[in-house]
C-alpha cells in the first residue's frame, strides 16, 4: 500500500520546544488519527507537512512529491481544515465560492453548494455571524469541493458539540469509502479518533510514541489490577505504565498474549486508546 | 492569483459607502473653493491607504497560512498584493484625473496641467512609499510595521533639516553642482520619475519575495 504522507526524521527546533527526528507514515486509503496533548507538536507537524514552517531537518513526502514547494496540481488535491476558520469575517458563503472558483482549477460549485445546503449554512450571512460549528462546517465544505484525495484536518472537531461532531465524522467516513482517499486528522478528543481511525499516531513532547493500527493497539494492550507490592514482581518489559491509588495499582501492559503465558493469575481488562495514552503520558513516572 | 484579488476586492466592498461619501464631500469642497488643483491627487492617497486595509484583513483572518495550502504559491501571494497596490493607486489616480479635468471644465479655470501633474506625482509618491513599506509589512505584519510609515515620512525631513543646520554652522552654501543636478532632475522629472518608480518596484518586489519565502505561518 502506498503512503499518502511519509515523514522521515523531521526535526524542528524552537526555543522552548522541539520536534525530535519524528518519522511516521499515513497509508493511502486509511484514516490516521494524530493524537497528543496540547503543545505536543501536532500543529507543528501539520504545518511542516504543509510547508508552512521552515524545518531544520528531515524529509516529508505528500502524495508522492516533496512537501517543500509542492506542485499546484498536487496542492489542489489536498483539502485542509484548521482549527478556527481562516476566512475573512465580511465574506459570505457565496463570496467564498467566487474566490475558490478562481483559486482551484478543479473547484466544483455544485458540490460546494450541496454541502452548504446539507450543513444548513446560510449563503448570504457573513462569516462573522457564524457560530464556531458553522465556520468549521464551511471549511470542511471547502475542503471537500475540489476533488480532494487527501484531507488534512487540524483539530477540526474540537470545540463542537457532540451532535455536530458526529455529523462531521460521518462525512469523513463517507469520504474514505473511495480507496484512493486518505484522512490525516489531529485531535485531542480521543473518542473521535477511536470512532473513525484505522491507525493512531501518538505524539508526546515532540516525540512519536507509537504509530500503529488502532485494533492492534487495543488488542495488544490490557490493564491488570493488583496490590502495590505485586508490581515489583511483574517483568518490566511488559509494563507500559502504572497508576497507583489507595486500593492498589493498575498496570497497563502490552504484548498481552505473551504476558498471559507467564502470568496466568492476572485478569487482563480490555483497554482503549485513551487509556493507553494516559498510562504512557501520565503513568510513567511511577515506574 | 485572480482568486486572491477577487477576495481583496470583496473585502474592500465594505469601504465603498464611506468612499462615495468622501468623494462627494471633496467634490463639494473643491466646487466651493473654486479650485481643483488643490484636491488633485487626494484620491490617489485615499485609495492607496486601502492597500494597508487589505493586509489587516488578511492578518485578522490568518488567511495566508490557509491560502498557501491551496494551489497558490508564495510568489502568487506577494504578486497579488503588489498588483492590488498598483491597481488601487491606478483607480485613485484615474478618479483624481477625471475629477481635475471635470472641475476645470466646470470652473472654466486653466489649471488642468498643474492639476494633472500633481496627480501623476501623487501616484509616483504613493508607489514609492509602498516600495519602501511593503517589504517591512511582509516581514513584520501591518501592525508592527506602523512605525516604519512614520520613519518613511520623517526621515527625509529630518535629513534636510539636519543638513541645513550643519551648513549654517559651517557657513557653507549649497554647492552649485548640487543645485545644477536638482535643476536637471526637475526639468527631466517626467522621464526620471517613471524610471525611478519601475526600479524601486522591482527591487522592493524581489526583497518582499525573499522575505515571504522565509516566513513561517
Amino acid at each position: 500500500m502506498a503512503d499518502a504522507i511519509t515523514i522521515n526524521n523531521l526535526t524542528k527546533n524552537y526555543k522552548d520546544f522541539a520536534l525530535n527526528k519524528i518519522s511516521f507514515s499515513v497509508p493511502m486509503g486509511s484514516i490516521v488519527g494524530f493524537v497528543g496533548e496540547n503543545g505536543a507538536g501536532k500543529t507543528t507537524t501539520i504545518k511542516a507537512i504543509l510547508d508552512l514552517i521552515q524545518v531544520n531537518e528531515g524529509e516529508i513526502k505528500v502524495l508522492g512529491a516533496d512537501a517543500k514547494n509542492l506542485p499546484k496540481e498536487i496542492k489542489a488535491q489536498i483539502g485542509v481544515v484548521f482549527d478556527g476558520s481562516n476566512l475573512h469575517d465580511n465574506l459570505t458563503a457565496k463570496n467564498i465560492n467566487q474566490v475558490m472558483k478562481n483559486i482551484y482549477f478543479n473547484w466544483e460549485e455544485t458540490v460546494f453548494f450541496d454541502y452548504i445546503k446539507k450543513f444548513q449554512l446560510p449563503d448570504k450571512k457573513i462569516i462573522k455571524e457564524y457560530s464556531r460549528g458553522m465556520k468549521m462546517k464551511l471549511s470542511i465544505a471547502i475542503a471537500l469541493s475540489h476533488h480532494s484525495k487527501l484531507l488534512i484536518l487540524d483539530e477540526a472537531t474540537s470545540g463542537l458539540d457532540p451532535m455536530v461532531r458526529d455529523e462531521i465524522l460521518d462525512i469523513f467516513l463517507e469520504f474514505i469509502q473511495d480507496e484512493e482517499h486518505t484522512i490525516f486528522i489531529s485531535s485531542h478528543i480521543i473518542s473521535d479518533i477511536e470512532k473513525i481511525a484505522d491507525y493512531v499516531t501518538f505524539i508526546h513532547q515532540g516525540n512519536i510514541v507509537f504509530s500503529e493500527s488502532k485494533d492492534e493497539l487495543i488488542y495488544q494492550h490490557g490493564v491488570i489490577r493488583c496490590k502495590k507490592e505485586e508490581v515489583a514482581g511483574i517483568d518490566h518489559s511488559y509494563i507500559v505504565g502504572i497508576r497507583e491509588n489507595s486500593f492498589g495499582a493498575e498496570v497497563m501492559i502490552h504484548n498481552k498474549e505473551e504476558f498471559q503465558k507467564h502470568f496466568h493469575d492476572y485478569m487482563i481488562d480490555k483497554t482503549s486508546i485513551e487509556e493507553i495514552m494516559l498510562f504512557i503520558s501520565r503513568g510513567k513516572e511511577n515506574l | 492569483m485572480k482568486g486572491l484579488m477577487i477576495k481583496d476586492f470583496m473585502n474592500l466592498k465594505k469601504n465603498a459607502k464611506i468612499f462615495s461619501v468622501i468623494t462627494l464631500l471633496y467634490i463639494f469642497m473643491a466646487y466651493m473653493q473654486k479650485d481643483a488643483s488643490f484636491f488633485s491627487g487626494i484620491f490617489t492617497m485615499v485609495f492607496a491607504i486601502l492597500t494597508l486595509s487589505l493586509y489587516s484583513y488578511d492578518e485578522m483572518a490568518k488567511w495566508d497560512g490557509y491560502a498557501l495550502t491551496m494551489p497558490v504559491s508564495k510568489e502568487n501571494i506577494v504578486q497579488g498584493k503588489y498588483l492590488m497596490m498598483l491597481l488601487l493607486t491606478a483607480i485613485g489616480t484615474t478618479i483624481s484625473v477625471l475629477f481635475t479635468v471635470i472641475l476645470n471644465i466646470v470652473l472654466k479655470s486653466d489649471s488642468a496641467f498643474t492639476g494633472l501633474s500633481a496627480c501623476a506625482i501623487g501616484a509616483a509618491v504613493v508607489i514609492l512609499f509602498y516600495c519602501v513599506t511593503l517589504p517591512f509589512i511582509t516581514k513584520l505584519g501591518v501592525e508592527k510595521a506602523r512605525f516604519i510609515f512614520f520613519a518613511v515620512y520623517l526621515v527625509p525631513f529630518l535629513v534636510i533639516i539636519l543638513a541645513r543646520r550643519v551648513m549654517d554652522g559651517v557657513n557653507a552654501t549649497v554647492p552649485s553642482l548640487l543645485i545644477k543636478i536638482m535643476h536637471w532632475v526637475i526639468s527631466n522629472i517626467a522621464v526620471i520619475l517613471p524610471i525611478a518608480v519601475v526600479i524601486a518596484l522591482t527591487i522592493s518586489y524581489l526583497i518582499s519575495i525573499r522575505i515571504y519565502k522565509k516566513k513561517e505561518f
